[in-house]
């Protein structure tokens, strides 16, 4: 899986592309924990580029969210494609996960 | 008639199975959103029994088939050895999960959301998980 990386003031972007399955979702998971490691605990993933999550990827996100919580840092999933975010409601986790579609209010969520 | 895959246990075929189901369900005219929902339960039947019946060991196979009947399309994943309970295990809610943060447990949960029929079948040798969906009349327009 192709995953582009880019550091911004506040903040660092992965953006994954291709499905997000139980074969791929390991690369993510890495790395996030990469990252994590480094001490970079604000984090956007935008998901544009993911056309399909399966329960792995929905599970490497989630697998995160109290460590995120801990560091004090935030962890935001943003553009999800229709199928994908239909997902995240099936499952309830659009109330556990922040997801944010504007760039104006990613900006303003990292400030704050 | 059914349309039929045998595959090897890697992770890396899930994707080619996912492509043979969404290849025959449009040859069926099933609606996108029927498709990917019955694209992600088989996905997650498939990886369940790749990684935990398996192992991802390669040098062994499942097969996947597909058939409709009437309004119901089936999805039968063939795999040996003993079948995991997936149609009455009853996972750790949400919050159990992220407070282990673990990174299993949801698959089952969507499999069952996602379908309207799991079974398993049990043979001397083999089991069938069987998913089925009701599928609406009308496909895209």
């Amino acid at each position: 899986m192709e995953i582009n990386e880019i550091q911004e003031s506040e903040f660092v972007t992965l953006k994954p592309v291709g499905d997000l399955d139980a074969n791929s979702s390991i690369e993510l998971d890495i790395h996030i924990r990469r990252l994590l490691d480094a001490g970079q605990i604000n984090l956007l993933i935008d998901c544009a580029g993911v056309p399909y999550m399966s329960s792995a990827g929905l599970g490497v996100f989630v697998s995160y969210l109290d460590e995120f919580k801990d560091q004090k840092g935030k962890l935001v999933l943003s553009n999800l494609t229709p199928n994908v975010a239909e997902v995240f409601d099936l499952l309830g986790l659009s109330k556990l996960v922040t997801i944010i579609n504007s760039k104006e209010e990613v900006a303003n969520f990292f400030k704050g | 008639m059914k349309a039929h895959i045998k595959v090897a246990c890697s992770k890396q075929n899930l994707a080619l199975i996912r492509d043979f189901v969404k290849s025959r369900l449009k040859d069926m005219k099933i609606s996108t959103k029927e498709s990917d929902q019955i694209v992600l339960a088989t996905d997650e039947a498939c990886a369940n029994c790749i990684i935990h019946h398996h192992q991802c060991d390669h040098t062994t196979s499942i097969e996947v088939s597909l058939y409709k009947q009437k309004d119901i399309v089936y999805i039968e994943i063939k795999d040996k050895g003993h079948a995991f309970p997936i149609h009455n295990y009853e996972p750790n809610n949400l919050e159990d999960i992220v407070k282990k943060r673990a990174k299993g447990g949801l698959g089952i949960m969507l499999i069952n959301k996602l379908m309207d029929e799991v079974q398993i079948e049990e043979h001397l040798d083999h089991f069938i998980y069987k998913l089925g969906k009701y599928i609406s009349t009308s496909p895209d327009r």
